[in-house]
């Protein structure tokens, strides 16, 4: 973390549904995603304004299993819905936290081996957050990262943290 | 204004590993998207009886995922005389695959002398573009001497079923960047490789490289979900970044392998973004999607467009920008149709790319 400055931190605490998201369906990732970001993003910029050279990248090991699983069910079956093919990939929800906050900065997705500990962002999201801001296209990275209740068993979690170069 | 920090030492390819519904190596797929020989064919892998569009670029016989993607890399490899040790960044789609097909790709990149797969980029249609910028910043700042980086992409039966259900597809079974009439995108197989490396470290084991990557640039339209900002702006953030890092000025650039999905909207946008950034001078710049031979790749478009960007450097002609039925009145490029041209082999060539969330990128490759 020594290459990065901390502007904000925020949790999604386990075990409480996040808001709907309008327009996703299927699956807690997206709505999680978005909610999390939300509380991160208030809580260093306030309201959403003036645009800002803020990246998004979201680090999750599982992805939106929920949706992967729905795609493939539907495949399988007769009907596919139509809204499922937005949310086939992880970029979708960070256009819509973008767009709100009107943020221009890169939008990227990564998916590391092992989920982070609760409440943590796994380190190689930090070193890939610091690398876009050492690179020059972003002011801010905001990293997400966010992991769905395994089918065993477990809760949906996600953790948002809002950083700068040191 | 953009603040794109220059690298310490430019990036160069020094490997390069492809494998399309053409077959393997970039020179059948140069040859075909110079020739306008499209890739594609009715689908047979799955059951599409109760899609709209059928048609997709495939391989007749592919290897599984995770064998196309060590494949390409081990072409890029070998192609480098790649020392040992080098990490790979790898763009995969998220499913419930993902983990899976790393897993055996890292374990095949460590058997071909790799230090295994370093990250897995998932960023749909940026994934391998996100993960080549990267790798030029890896290189560039000095934390590794060498990165590769490769994606595979193969058209399976959910992708394709959600993209159809999107109408996202072409329903008359073409890919028609930037045209009239155009309806859509159409999928297509890739896996490509390609080894980064700076220019010193290069130089310094005796490998002519095979092409610089000039500058790069990402951004974000901060728009809509799915819907590209309908004036470009992002797009043309992307590519202003891109060609600040490289020094280059936009009259040096000669050719552009535009994203060009076929997509109504996304092509219009495409179209303004690039008239922002050239103005006048997009009258003169040849422009084309390679994307209407090969297919949409998705997570690996990105890096089988760089590929063939970079064989354009090579002398191999310019991609046509095949499908075309004939002008949209608001769109004004002076796209690569079929056909006699009499166009300088390139000395610069941008390669762009977007994605859902707004996520562009553009990459500007020169010669070595």
């Amino acid at each position: 973390m020594n290459l990065l400055r901390t502007l904000a931190t925020a949790h999604w605490p386990l075990g409480e549904p996040p808001p709907p998201l309008p327009g996703f369906s299927a699956s807690t990732f997206n709505p999680l995603v978005a909610a999390v970001a939300e509380r991160c993003l208030a809580a260093h910029y306030g309201e959403p304004g003036e645009p800002r050279r803020t990246g998004l990248l979201l680090a999750s090991a599982g992805g939106d299993r929920a949706t992967a699983l729905a795609i493939d069910t539907a495949a399988a079956g007769h009907r596919m819905p139509p809204l499922l093919f937005f949310q086939s990939n992880p970029n979708a929800v960070l256009g819509h936290v973008a767009a709100r906050w009107v943020l221009t900065g890169p939008v990227v997705a990564i998916s590391p081996p092992e989920a982070a500990a609760p409440g943590e962002v796994p380190p190689d999201a930090l070193e890939s957050a610091a690398l876009l801001l050492a690179d020059g296209d972003a002011d801010h990275v905001l990293v997400i990262a966010a992991e769905q209740a395994e089918a065993g068993g477990g809760a949906d979690r996600a953790t948002a943290v809002l950083v700068a170069a040191a | 204004m953009s603040s794109s920090t220059p690298p310490a030492d430019r990036p160069v390819f020094t490997g390069l590993g492809v494998l399309s519904a053409f077959g393997t190596g970039l020179a059948p797929l140069a040859a075909a998207a110079a020739r306008a020989e499209t890739g594609f064919t009715e689908v047979t892998r799955f059951d599409v009886g109760r899609r709209s569009t059928r048609r997709a670029a495939l391989l007749p016989d592919p290897p599984p995922l995770a064998d196309a993607v060590l494949g390409a890399v081990s072409d890029a490899c070998e192609q480098s005389e790649l020392p040992s040790g080098a990490p790979l960044l790898l763009a995969l789609h998220s499913d419930l695959r993902t983990r899976e097909v790393a897993a055996e790709v890292s374990r095949g990149a460590v058997a071909l002398g790799l230090s295994g797969v370093a990250r897995v980029y998932t960023g749909a249609c940026v994934a391998a573009a996100t993960a080549v910028a990267d790798a030029a910043a890896l290189v560039g700042s000095g934390r590794h001497p060498r990165v590769v980086v490769a994606a595979g992409h193969l058209v399976e039966p959910g992708v394709f079923a959600a993209f159809d259900a999107g109408r996202a597809l072409a329903r008359d079974g073409e890919l028609r960047p930037f045209s009239a009439g155009r309806g859509g995108t159409l999928l297509g197989d890739a896996a490509a490789a390609v080894v980064v490396e700076t220019a010193g470290a290069a130089a310094g084991r005796g490998v002519r490289p095979l092409a610089r990557l000039a500058g790069w640039g990402r951004s974000g339209d901060a728009h809509h979900v799915c819907r590209p900002r309908p004036d470009g702006a992002g797009a043309a953030r992307a590519v202003r970044s891109a060609l600040a890092r490289a020094g280059v000025a936009p009259s040096e650039v000669g050719y552009v392998n535009a994203n060009g999905t076929g997509s109504p909207m996304s092509d219009l946008a495409e179209a303004r973004a690039l008239r922002e950034v050239f103005g006048e001078a997009l009258d003169a710049l040849p422009v084309s999607s390679s994307k209407s031979v090969h297919g949409h790749a998705l997570e690996a478009s990105a890096l089988l467009e760089l590929a063939v960007t970079i064989g354009v450097l090579g002398g191999g002609g310019l991609p046509v920008n095949a499908g075309w039925l004939g002008p949209d009145p608001e769109i004004e490029l002076n796209l690569v149709l079929a056909g006699p041209r009499a166009d300088a082999r390139p000395r610069c060539a941008l390669s762009l790319n977007s994605a859902f969330g707004g996520a562009n990128t553009a990459l500007l490759v020169a010669a070595a």
